[in-house]
């Protein structure tokens, strides 16, 4: 065994704040969008998806409804969805990438911190998510003369509390791929799809079978839709609705933000790593 | 171009002490100090089992201990960690490179983590320091397994780290490459001081690319030294038949 040795007289960094370059976030935002750009699913997913998505509800509003509402509801919904999906699996996309090809141990050996790795996730997903929401807006406008603002104000804060749902998914996906690797990769698409029928994001819950409803008011995003579909219908902001959203989407940021920073001591306690090499 | 590192006296890039880590009922670390000074040239040895793996994702702040310390360049982990990985470059033989990028791509994207100024122009300078400029715009994954453990060790060391760690490094290689990445080392170490950490399988190389050796045994060091001194005081002739003799202890308590 070694003998106490002389200190280096370098910064002693011990009680230093983690660190936070945004250098290295627009590092791996580049890798990222360099490497699934040339990747056919990519572009599925980002344009041909929310080409056929908005297509598809456009034309089931037209064939089966009476007036302009319907088809309205429909692309709006479709539309909005899209918002919480492309950030979900962007960022659960962008760890599963690095399990993928067995780059998770060259990234921990390099100065990159683990926000600034979730920050450039939530950055193309942002990114994927501008894309196609705009891919869809101009489906409903150019194919069936919807805009993308018909539902009015209460887009602004419906599209940030699913912007908030969406991502507490993909940190929750997350957290799970540290302990299953690829194997997690079900949860990314699997939690939406759940998720679409059960939240109302094209219909009242008052639809779906009476076992289900209470379900399905359980869900923040029921609310946001709820208000979406008042806005459009009745051209008022639904506070009462959005305040519900807000605490419930709340709470399951706050659950899996503590998910991911709990599973993310345990990949180092336990030595997950050993499992990517 | 990240500033190299200013070589210095005996000042220590690397302290770890007392590092214990039990996974299960299994203790695959006991009690290991290592101190590591700048220009220093260490090999960590051992059969498989032996805690080298686990020791070296330690170091490097992938595993977190049970108990004991790590500071690398003044950098106390996990708080420092960043600022400690700035400092090293790090290279496995067996890790594959970031796929969907070209080779310049994924030394700009390292570069760029580790704070390259410049990595474009460092990415071109690295590739032509170990004679592989022609592979510059391949996808990685087009790469053969001796191409790839180049390109790794490109990335480790396209900002001039104080502290090279290098696992397994030149399994797949050519004898004739894997003679060119020692001598890249060995520049590396005289040129500009860095330290050196490694783990092999292959003794000949440990023994000739080291100054110093701390030998493995059931997660404990039972020998640190100068490679010549750590055989003869276990009465071997030269260090891979000290492994050999570890490995048939290991396998006889197995069965």
């Amino acid at each position: 065994m070694d003998p106490a040795t002389p200190s280096t007289t370098e910064t002693d960094s011990r009680s230093a704040p983690p660190t936070f370059d945004t250098r290295r976030v627009r590092a791996m935002v580049r890798r990222s969008l360099l490497s699934q750009s040339r990747n056919p699913d990519f572009w599925f997913l980002l344009l041909v998806l929310p080409l056929v998505d908005g297509l598809l509800f456009g034309s089931i509003g037209v064939a089966y409804g009476i007036g302009d509402a319907p088809v309205v509801l429909l692309v709006t919904g479709i539309m909005l969805f899209h918002l919480i999906w492309q950030l979900t699996l962007a960022g659960s996309f962008g760890l599963l990438d690095e399990v993928w090809s067995r780059n998770l141990l060259n990234l921990i050996a390099t100065p990159l911190t683990e926000r600034e790795m979730l920050s450039s996730f939530g950055v193309v997903g942002l990114l994927r998510t501008g894309v196609s929401v705009t891919v869809i807006g101009a489906v409903g406008v150019v194919f069936f003369a919807v805009s993308p603002t018909s539902a009015g104000v209460v887009l602004v804060p419906s599209a940030a509390l699913l912007l908030l749902f969406g991502w507490s998914v993909a940190l929750f996906v997350v957290g799970l791929t540290l302990q299953y690797g690829d194997r997690a990769e079900v949860f990314s698409w699997g939690t939406l799809v759940l998720l679409m029928p059960l939240s109302g994001v094209f219909y009242p819950v008052e639809s779906l079978p009476p076992v289900l409803q209470a379900v399905a008011r359980a869900i923040p995003l029921t609310h946001v839709f709820d208000a979406v579909r008042i806005g459009i219908e009745d051209g008022e902001v639904a506070w009462a609705q959005l305040a519900i959203a807000a605490v419930g989407t709340a709470a399951i940021a706050a659950a899996s933000t503590w998910f991911v920073a709990h599973q993310l001591r345990r990949f180092r306690r336990d030595g997950w790593v050993t499992r990517f090499v | 171009m990240a500033q190299p590192p200013t070589p210095t006296g005996p000042d220590v890039v690397l302290r770890a002490t007392r590092l214990r880590k039990d996974f299960g009922d299994t203790r695959a670390v006991d009690d290991v100090s290592i101190t590591i000074h700048a220009g220093e040239r260490v090999g960590i040895v051992g059969p498989n089992g032996a805690g080298k793996t686990t020791t070296l994702l330690m170091l490097l702040g992938a595993i977190e201990p049970d108990h004991g310390t790590i500071d690398i360049a003044g950098h106390r982990l996990p708080g420092g960690r960043s600022d400690a990985m700035a400092r090293v470059g790090f290279a496995a033989g067996y890790l594959p490179l970031p796929s969907g990028l070209t080779v310049t791509e994924t030394l700009e994207l390292f570069g760029r983590l580790y704070g390259v100024a410049d990595p474009t122009t460092r990415a071109a300078e690295v590739l032509d320091e170990l004679h592989i400029g022609r592979l510059a715009g391949q996808k990685v994954e087009s790469l053969s397994s001796g191409q790839g453990t180049l390109v790794g060790f490109a990335k480790a060391v396209i900002h001039h780290p104080r502290l090279i760690v290098l696992d397994e490094p030149t399994a797949s290689l050519d004898p004739d490459v894997a003679m060119r990445v020692r001598d890249r080392l060995e520049h590396m170490n005289s040129e500009r001081n860095a330290t050196l950490l490694l783990t092999s399988h292959d003794m000949r190389e440990v023994a000739e690319l080291t100054t110093r050796v701390v030998f493995l045994r059931q997660g404990r060091i039972i020998a640190d030294g100068p490679p010549d001194q750590v055989v003869a005081s276990h009465g071997h002739a030269d260090l891979e038949s000290m492994f050999l003799a570890e490995a048939a202890r290991v396998r006889e308590q197995e069965v």
